[in-house]
């Protein structure tokens, strides 16, 4: 159980929030679904971001803005009503399930990226950023994000920013053995595409080592060229993602199947029309 | 042929389950009531030196604390099974030795369960902690000795020797193995392994007890077995058997798990020494680690045959991983050779060898097979391997080897559990059709020529598919021990209570004895009122296990109904003035058996009967009880197909399609005997899967939530069909034998052997995770 | 503190505590028909419908849903009130021992209230929340079917 002196907060903007947040022991609280698995004696108080009003999802030119507060299960149900950013859906679609899809939030998934998220992969994939708030109101990209150490401080995201899909060839693919599972990893590879040319490609893989890897000199083979099973085998040499060995499999194992599914994603993309 | 029997009654509780207006042992709550909470040994093996309760008695709410010092060391044993239990007693409630992570340290009793647990935080142990044995192939000759000294000691006669880890081992010898096998042209010697599993029941376990106003101990338990609880309650709390209730509400699931008493004698204790309500709920973790599982088994398999596929010589060796306790121990070994070995009853030359060891790792239990399912992994492989060397048809195999229908096999007689086993005779087999009507169903003659490694379809595809079989036989209630008894009583509005010690599990069990008593009775299920498994108010039966409950508590339903309906007869002979030969039972009259004959009178309604008997002459309550005991098992019988694809290159294996053509005599209720079978086949194939307990190097358990450990969802499970192969058992009630475990012996060697047929590789290890299946595929 | 719900249609006003689960709160307030299966939000027995969506009430903090609507099977139907779907699944046997039955009941409205029609993708999709260990979810999936199949013409006839 969760320490049971919990203050609760319900701010009504974001400034209010971010002061909050600053206080020792006081964190956020979206979704709820981290904070009850992770069970710290340590949490004085929960800010609820409800009234914050960030479940909001708007289609402005080629981006879309996604609210903090939106939840796996809204992304899904709103990419299946409209074009372009069926990357995400589905990428979360199969995630956990459909009643932890309502309450896991984008805001909750990007800060406590957990090794088998599935949001990370395809979010990196879209060269997605993130609009925050900690001293000042700034948008950075997702992976500057991790590296940079943002993930660790106090801040609260206000919404990401997704590219929509024009010309872009995807795909993703995760390795569970059963629906309910925690993925060992989640694999995303997009093609920015100019007529049949590849003008961007990111080939991206989450859990691995370091938590997200991204395999540019792999990228670079494909930039400029048309896709091809040739292009496909001579990359595949410079994606090589590192593991853990854990209980269930060892390192070896997981290496060389996530060589296997991104082999298996590129010759699928390169086989459509 | 039947009105009531045979048929798809909807269950007469399943509007109640859906609509979620039914109890189950958590929805009881009382005033006064302490939550329990138990504080579980972090070491495999360790000596409690000392336990200081005093600073987590100081907490406010803290009411009580139970540990070795102040409960009476009783040894006993967990198992759910009938007295003198097979099972050694090996147990203590709170003892000084904890032998494995999950043993019970102590139990704290407070007013709220927060409360409780931040006591468990309080308490003080000072341990002495021993070397662990932690690998069951090495318990045999540890000098670490698991149980040292603690007085434990077998029950019945049967072989124990704690000073080698053994809490069980059986031999039984027909014909000359040694001989038959060194004559035997062909020779196949293989090790398999099964692992460890959970239940998994989607309810915890869980128990609340509280004093009744007149004093006595009412305990409401989530239990397959409330009369062997309320027996063993007694003797370990001390406490009459006269002083206590036992009641099983709904419970959600059992599968074995619940066929132990875990939980009961610490909230008796607490409870008879507060006299105040406990109760204790298990979480998912402490189920996982700290309550019963499925035996981790080593089977290794020697077998002499010939080149026509007559086997001379058949050796079962077993080697049973039992935990720290022994509970179960000897009759899980037992069936590992008694429900496999008669299958193939023209063996001449039979082997059996088993022991049971104990590690300081959790408890080996009842689940769902009880040593079949673990031995048919290697079983149902031999054959294939047999009549892949020998070029025979598996099908034509099984029609020609398997036991038939007036015969017997000398294991029924050798193989007991603890004492002799009992000769028997089968009297009903529809195993023939099984193998028939499943092959021609699943089409496997047509897979079997498009499949196989090297085919067109499989040489040189990443996925290869193939398909596999295998015959299985279980039992129905162990034959000269379990009893069941029934008692019906007649309302006077023709309607019946029918009050059975039988416990409805899940399994529906309280629906189809409910259709038996209506068939005899010839009246609807719904004028048939269940009152089950409450030790007050109905009379004995052993509990739900070892697949008895319709065989052998449906026999008892049956006699009683019988004896009922003779009493409903008189009567209404008195009344309509006709000799019994003349009248009938029908649809809820009693009547004349051929019209033409001009009466007055030639109906009287039970309604009518029963106000007679109640209220005007010769009155009477018309009512009746019966017992069962059956002098014999007889087996259900199944024949599984499982076709599978596996991806070479991630060693993944995904079951395309099952089905199962199941002989379990007349099905009572169909929609359950579907029921089961589809349950049972589900989870067997996750068993097969990727069900396995993975342990830290200190013998912690790593995977103690359904998402580590892997659960099936909807979406996961393949096209499962069904074929249900009447029979028709004499012994039974309207021809009924069992179906609750036998299916869950058939997918580990029908995925296997498919594995086979696929690849041209075996799979001798279970479960058939990714990563060793593509290991066997590269070697 | 007293917090406000609206709960199977009803206004109630309920003591909870900064750190309770909506399924704890529920329970310890009479709604025992929400199981606990895990309390780790991986079974799907505390299923709630929370303003119509499907979530596990073991992984909600009460004091986030205040006010908010809660429906429980109970709000869905009643045993002398049952909905379509309750009477399909006790018809068709998809609840043996029923300890996950409100909670597949709880997905199987709310998947065809969103989605009449759904494909056996869809369906198992739907369910993906929920684990029985009784029934290997097959007759699960007839009965769904079948309620969609039923409400369908329900409609159609109206």
């Amino acid at each position: 159980m969760l320490p049971n002196e919990i203050q609760w907060y319900f701010p009504t903007n974001l400034n209010e929030a971010i002061k909050l947040i600053n206080q020792q022991g006081v964190i956020l609280h979206a979704g709820g679904t981290r904070i009850l698995k992770t069970q710290t004696q340590s949490i004085k108080g929960l800010v609820d971001i409800d009234a914050l009003k960030l479940n909001y999802i708007r289609r402005k030119n080629k981006v879309f803005h996604i609210g903090a507060g939106v939840t796996f299960g809204d992304i899904v149900k709103y990419s299946r009503q409209t074009e372009n950013l069926k990357m995400l859906e589905a990428s979360l679609s199969k995630a956990a399930s459909t009643p932890l899809r309502n309450r896991i939030t984008i805001g909750g998934s990007i800060k406590d990226f957990p090794l088998w998220s599935s949001l990370y992969a395809p979010l990196i994939a879209l060269d997605a950023k993130i609009n925050l708030i900690d001293k000042k109101n700034y948008t950075l990209s997702i992976e500057e994000y991790v590296t940079k150490g943002i993930i660790k401080t106090k801040h609260i995201i206000k919404e990401i920013i997704v590219p929509s899909e024009e010309h872009l060839k995807w795909g993703v693919k995760r390795f569970s053995l059963i629906r309910f599972e925690y993925p060992l990893f989640n694999i995303a590879v997009s093609f920015q595409m100019n007529e049949d040319i590849v003008r961007n490609a990111k080939l991206v893989i989450t859990g691995v080592h370091g938590r997200f890897k991204r395999f540019k000199k792999a990228e670079n083979i494909f930039a400029g060229e048309k896709l091809s099973q040739e292009l496909i085998e001579k990359a595949g040499k410079f994606i090589n993602p590192k593991f853990i060995s854990d209980y269930k499999y060892s390192a070896n194992y997981k290496e060389k199947i996530a060589k296997v599914y991104f082999k298996d994603v590129l010759t699928e993309i390169a086989g459509r029309e | 042929m039947f009105n009531y029997v045979n048929k798809p009654i909807e269950k007469i509780d399943g509007l109640a389950l859906v609509t979620g207006n039914e109890f189950y042992t958590d929805d009881f709550n009382f005033k006064g009531m302490l939550h329990v909470s138990i504080l579980h040994s972090g070491f495999a093996h360790a000596i409690i030196e000392d336990l200081d309760d005093s600073a987590a008695r100081k907490i406010p709410g803290v009411i009580e604390v139970l540990y070795y010092k102040n409960v009476n060391q009783i040894l006993y044993t967990t198992a759910g099974q009938g007295y003198p239990e097979p099972s050694p007693y090996d147990t203590f409630l709170f003892g000084k030795v904890m032998r494995f992570i999950g043993d019970n340290v102590c139990a704290v009793a407070a007013e709220t369960k927060e409360i409780a647990d931040a006591a468990l935080k309080k308490i003080k142990v000072k341990y002495k902690r021993l070397k662990p044995v932690l690998d069951f192939e090495k318990a045999e000759n540890s000098k670490v000795i698991i149980h040292k000294e603690d007085g434990a000691f077998p029950k019945i006669p049967v072989f124990y020797d704690a000073s080698k880890n053994l809490p069980a081992k059986v031999e039984a010898n027909v014909g000359n193995f040694d001989d038959a096998y060194q004559n035997s042209s062909k020779k196949i010697e293989q090790t398999f392994y099964t692992p460890y599993a959970s239940h998994c029941a989607i309810e915890p376990h869980t128990s609340v007890s509280y004093i009744d106003n007149r004093g006595r101990l009412v305990i409401i338990s989530s239990t397959q077995v409330p009369f062997h609880v309320r027996r063993i309650v007694s003797h370990v709390a001390e406490i009459p058997i006269s002083q206590i209730r036992v009641i099983k509400p709904r419970i959600g699931g059992g599968f074995g798990g619940k066929q132990e008493v875990l939980l009961e004698p610490i909230v008796a204790l607490i409870t008879w020494k507060t006299k105040r309500p406990a109760k204790l709920s298990l979480s998912r973790k402490e189920v996982f680690k700290s309550t019963r599982t499925r035996h981790q088994f080593r089977t290794i398999f020697r077998v002499g045959y010939e080149d026509n596929g007559k086997i001379n010589a058949f050796h079962l060796d077993a080697l049973e991983n039992s935990g720290g306790y022994g509970s179960h121990a000897l009759t899980v070994l037992s069936n590992a050779g008694s429900k496999t070995l008669p299958l193939l009853n023209k063996i001449e030359n039979i082997r059996f060898t088993g022991k049971s060891v104990y590690t300081n790792l959790p408890c080996g239990g009842a689940y769902r097979g009880y040593g079949a399912t673990e031995a048919y992994f290697g079983f149902g492989q031999i054959i294939d391997m047999i009549c892949e060397n020998t070029k025979l048809d598996i099908i034509e195999y099984y029609k020609k080897w398997s036991i038939k229908s007036g015969e017997t096999s000398p294991i029924f007689k050798a193989l007991g559990e603890g004492k002799e086993g009992v000769a028997m005779t089968i009297t009903s087999t529809s195993l023939e059709q099984c193998l028939d009507t499943g092959a021609k169903d699943f089409n496997w003659y047509e897979k079997r020529n498009i499949y196989g490694p090297n085919s067109a379809l499989n040489k040189n595809n990443r996925y290869k598919k193939g398909v596999g079989m295998a015959a299985l036989m279980q039992g129905s209630g162990i034959p000269e021990i379990d009893m069941a008894s029934a008692y019906i009583k007649m309302n006077d509005d023709g309607s019946f209570n029918l009050h059975v010690g039988a416990t409805d599990i899940g399994t529906g069990s309280d629906t189809i004895l409910a259709q038996i008593a209506a068939e005899v009775l010839d009246t609807p299920v719904e004028k048939i009122i269940v009152n089950s498994s409450d030790t007050d108010n109905t009379p004995f039966d052993v509990g739900a296990y070892a697949s008895s409950t319709t065989y052998l508590s449906g026999k008892a339903v049956q006699k009683c109904a019988e004896k009922v309906k003779a009493q409903i007869l008189k009567v209404g002979s008195e009344i309509l003035n006709l000799s019994l030969d003349k009248i009938e039972i029908k649809n809820n009259k009693v009547v004349l058996k051929k019209s033409g004959i001009q009466q007055e009178r030639s109906e009287i309604s039970f309604e009518d009967i029963c106000r007679y008997a109640f209220y005007q002459n010769n009155q009477f309550q018309i009512q009746a009880t019966a017992s069962h005991v059956s002098p014999k098992s007889p087996p259900p019988f199944a024949a599984h197909f499982a076709e599978i694809e596996v991806d070479t290159f991630t060693g993944i294996i995904k079951v395309l399609n099952y089905l199962a053509a199941v002989d379990c005599g007349t099905p009572i209720n169909i929609t359950l005997a579907e029921g089961q079978t589809e349950g049972a086949i589900v989870n067997g194939m996750a068993y097969a899967l990727f069900e396995d307990y993975y342990f830290s190097p200190s013998g912690k358990l790593l995977n103690d939530t359904f998402g580590k450990y892997g659960m099936f969802t909807a979406g996961d499970v393949p096209p499962i069909k069904v074929k249900l192969i009447e029979s028709y058992e004499e012994t039974g009630p309207f021809g009924a034998k069992s179906i609750s475990e036998i299916n869950i012996n058939g997918p580990l060697p029908a995925i296997a052997n498919a594995f086979y047929n696929a690849t041209g590789k075996r799979l001798f290890k279970a479960p058939f995770i990714p990563e060793y299946v593509l290991n066997i595929l590269n070697s | 503190m007293k917090i406000n719900f609206n709960i199977n249609s009803e206004s109630k006003n309920l003591d909870v505590k900064s750190n309770e689960t909506l399924l704890e709160v529920l329970r310890n307030n009479g709604y025992t028909e929400v199981k606990c299966g895990c309390n780790e939000g991986e079974c799907g027995a505390c299923l709630v419908l929370l303003d119509g969506k499907p979530v596990n009430s073991c992984q909600v903090l009460a004091m986030s849903v205040r006010n908010k609507e809660i429906k429980t099977v109970k709000g869905i139907g009643t045993l002398f009130s049952p909905h379509i779907i309750q009477k399909i699944f006790a018809k068709v046997g998809a609840d043996q021992c029923g300890f996950c039955s409100p909670g597949m009941v709880i997905a199987s409205y709310s998947l065809l209230k969103e989605n009449p029609n759904p494909t056996y993708i869809e369906i198992v999709e739907g369910l993906d929340g929920n684990l029985c260990r009784c029934t290997g979810y097959v007759k699960i999936i007839e009965a769904v079917e079948e309620s969609a199949e039923l409400i369908n013409k329900r409609i159609k006839a109206e």
